[in-house]
């Protein structure tokens, strides 16, 4: 039986430091790229502290391009939580909802949130609103799935048991069906964190004036691979903090469950 | 109130509900684009449908809406078979032996949060402006999602089966491939399922950035020609071609998986 305890920790710290070491072997000791298309992990060290408070060539900082993808991610991220998740629930407790509404639903469903981004410009133009309009219809999607079928998961027994103690029916919708589905909600939020933040950075790319995925565009246009590399990493470390807190909050909240999930 | 969930809505209620309430959508679309300003940017539904059918004869650019949509999935294929080779591999790999696993998980690691779309201007700058780089791509967003999947499936063996397998005599390799292989296929197929979703939703990003033919490039020459109608027809078609894929993706899971609780 394979043991869980890893003690190959070291490999892992030699597998980076040799992956590192062969990089910049290649790049800035043999020059076997040229620094359009790769430049070595020092370059692009240099060019990440130099970012942090420079705003050429793109016009912002990089805590400054940040902050921008943030803001706006977070807030259709929010909104795709606060509209997508009670949906989700009210159409899979009442079933004239499911009816009514989920043919809709699967209407829109399999179009994926960035093909949105050109009608939304047309429709709102070039600023805030037409991004945390795609950026929610995007996270709306994965909230209304998990949490559609994390009610769906209910037990009829529980219900039963609900009923005998003369529990209402919204009663039933909040100390029971809703506690089930807890992780799958967490599990939605968690997706459309993720397909929120793609969406932010392909947004910026097509149309924006701000932000990481300006950015990196910008950079490309100019051939500034160490700057794209720079902001490719960021929203990788975004993406990834938030993840990480999302997964400390889940395991705050749903206590006693699932643990595979 | 017995059995919630369970009670089945009748055949015909599901189906005459799905049409009222997707009628009642396309007359409140309809309304809005008639009697309000909206009119004036938005394309009512039977503008939007109707210029879908004229596509399929009369080309969009260079190619009719079919052809966009076969250059799309071309795309998609390349990239998607690549990406969910090499994914199986490294992440079964990874799941199985620790050597591997302690080589390239930290590695893997760093690449996985970065979306595919982020990886844009680097593939472009890498591999030009042609097919190779919208490949890389896919490759890159293909990749991820089934590596993930395949390492978690390998790890989510039972470990009971395993000590079985062992007890009856079967050697190391041999509790790879008959038991370790076969269990962690449903993980494998639920990867391959999101990552057709995924790469389709890729490819159409890079296209959006760069390309002179696909779905992707007929809603942002839309865009571009102020056409509101191409827009939604190119939405309506990627829709639709999303929706087939993962109807095939489902059905292919159902066949192969049947033993399975998730091919059901």
């Amino acid at each position: 039986m394979k043991k869980k305890k890893s003690n190959l920790w070291w490999v892992s710290v030699l597998s980076i430091a040799g992956f590192i070491t062969i990089w910049w072997v290649c790049c800035d000791v043999l020059k076997l790229t040229s620094s359009a298309s790769l430049p070595g992990p020092i370059t692009i060290f240099k060019s990440f502290v130099n970012k942090m408070s420079s705003t050429a060539p793109d016009g912002a900082t990089l805590p400054g391009h940040m902050l921008s993808s943030l803001q706006i991610a977070l807030g259709g991220w929010g909104m795709g939580i606060v509209i997508g998740t009670p949906l989700g629930i009210i159409m899979a407790w009442y079933k004239k909802a499911d009816l009514f509404v989920r043919p809709i639903f699967d209407l829109v469903r399999p179009v994926p949130g960035l093909a949105w981004i050109p009608l939304m410009i047309l429709l709102f133009g070039i600023g805030l609103i037409p991004k945390i309009v795609t950026v929610f219809l995007s996270a709306f999607v994965p909230c209304v799935l998990n949490s559609y079928a994390g009610i769906r998961q209910t037990k009829d027994v529980h219900l039963w048991v609900g009923q005998t103690f003369g529990a209402s029916d919204l009663q039933m919708l909040f100390h029971i069906a809703i506690p089930t589905a807890l992780p799958l909600i967490m599990t939605g939020i968690r997706v459309a964190l993720g397909s929120a933040w793609t969406c932010i950075v392909a947004a910026e790319m097509l149309a924006s004036t701000k932000g990481l995925g300006y950015m990196i565009q910008q950079a490309r246009g100019i051939y500034r691979s160490d700057i794209i590399i720079c902001g490719m990493l960021s929203i990788g470390a975004l993406g990834a903090l938030f993840t990480w807190i999302l997964t400390k909050i889940e395991n705050r909240i749903v206590k006693g469950v699932r643990k595979d999930a | 109130m017995l059995n919630r969930f369970h009670r089945k809505a009748k055949g015909y209620e599901k189906i005459f509900c799905a049409a009222i309430s997707i009628f009642l959508f396309l007359c409140i679309w309809q309304a809005v684009v008639s009697f309000t300003k909206v009119g004036l940017v938005l394309t009512g539904p039977v503008q939007t449908l109707s210029a879908l059918f004229r596509s399929i004869v009369q080309p969009i650019g260079t190619h009719t809406i079919e052809g966009h949509i076969l250059w799309s999935l071309s795309r998609v294929l390349v990239g998607f078979l690549l990406g969910s080779t090499v994914g199986i591999i490294l992440g079964i790999l990874m799941g199985w032996f620790r050597v591997v696993e302690a080589i390239f998980r930290p590695l893997y690691e760093i690449i996985r949060p970065i979306p595919p779309i982020a990886w844009i201007p680097l593939s472009i700058l890498w591999f030009g402006l042609g097919e190779p780089s919208k490949y890389f791509l896919i490759f890159i967003s293909a990749f991820c999602i089934v590596t993930t999947n395949a390492y978690a499936g390998v790890k989510a063996v039972d470990p009971e089966l395993m000590g079985a397998a062992r007890m009856l005599g079967a050697n190391n390799r041999q509790v790879f491939s008959t038991v370790v292989l076969p269990s962690c296929v449903p993980h494998i197929f639920a990867g391959l399922q999101i990552a057709v979703g995924a790469s389709w939703g890729c490819v159409v990003a890079a296209e959006m950035i760069r390309a002179s033919e696909g779905v992707g490039w007929v809603i942002v020459k839309g865009q571009e020609g102020n056409s509101t109608v191409q827009i939604l027809v190119g939405i309506v078609a990627i829709g639709i071609v999303g929706f087939v894929l993962a109807v095939i993706m489902r059905a292919v899971e159902a066949r192969l998986c049947k033993w399975s609780v998730r091919g059901k």
